[in-house]
């Protein structure tokens, strides 16, 4: 897995690739809890990438939305692989976060 | 009972090798001439399985060990997860159904047992006493769809 993010004026876009699993999810955890108190905007998280995807990754990109949450942010994810939008619906979180299907 | 054909990986409890696991089941499923999508839910119910071994078992200690007992018959694909770690309490493997919570009501854990339960058409749970783990999973193959 790799995780980059991007800050521009309007927002903080957090770019993942590979798959998050219980292995790599820590990391993605500490990009997007790192992000989201310093974004100026709003907070994407891009995974247009991501291969696969297990239940501490979707753990992850709830802690996420409750954080922006918290810190009145707008947060979305961006462009979802079939992966992400497999384990999601099969969790019955499909609905539960913002998804912007174009990047 | 093993079987000549079933197949038998022992892996250490390192979560960098879970992808190894999911690589050997993705093959395993591709023979079995699942349908895609079925076999991207096995992964992932199975992955879960040896996470939660990984994790609670061996309280993310690398050097035990995860068994994974693959097979099949005619009319189903059973999956067995054992570890000698820690035993989970009973609670741990209950039946959870899945929810469609609210926005605000989501909490970020306690997903994988769902997802177990959610993809296989039967679970066992059988914690040892004093030592290990063990989670049977089945699904029945209903025809070429699945």
């Amino acid at each position: 897995m790799k995780v980059e993010t991007f800050v521009t004026a309007d927002e903080t876009r957090v770019v993942v690739t590979g798959d998050v699993d219980l292995y790599s999810s820590p990391e993605l955890r500490k990009a997007v809890l790192a992000a989201v108190p310093r974004a100026k905007g709003a907070v994407g998280v891009d995974l247009g990438g991501v291969s696969y995807m297990d239940s501490s990754g979707v753990a992850t990109l709830v802690e996420g939305l409750r954080s922006a949450k918290e810190h009145d942010k707008a947060f979305a994810l961006v462009a979802p692989s079939p992966a992400v939008l497999k384990v999601l619906e099969l969790a019955r979180l499909d609905s539960v976060f913002e998804v912007r299907p174009e990047r | 009972m093993a079987e000549p054909d079933d197949v038998r990986l022992v892996v250490s409890s390192d979560p960098q090798l879970l992808g190894l696991i999911r690589g050997v089941l993705q093959t395993w499923l591709e023979v079995l001439h699942l349908v895609p999508e079925r076999r991207s839910e096995i992964v992932l119910a199975v992955d879960e399985a040896c996470s939660n071994a990984i994790r609670h078992a061996y309280r993310g200690r690398a050097d035990g060990r995860v068994e994974l007992v693959l097979s099949r018959t005619d009319e189903w694909v059973e999956i067995t997860v054992s570890d000698q770690g820690i035993p989970c309490p009973a609670e741990c493997a209950e039946y959870r159904p899945l929810s469609r919570p609210a926005a605000d009501e989501v909490t970020p854990g306690g997903l994988g047992v769902k997802l177990i339960y959610e993809v296989f058409d039967e679970v066992r749970f059988c914690p040892g006493t004093t030592r290990g783990n063990c989670v049977t999973m089945r699904l029945r193959r209903g025809g070429a769809a699945r």
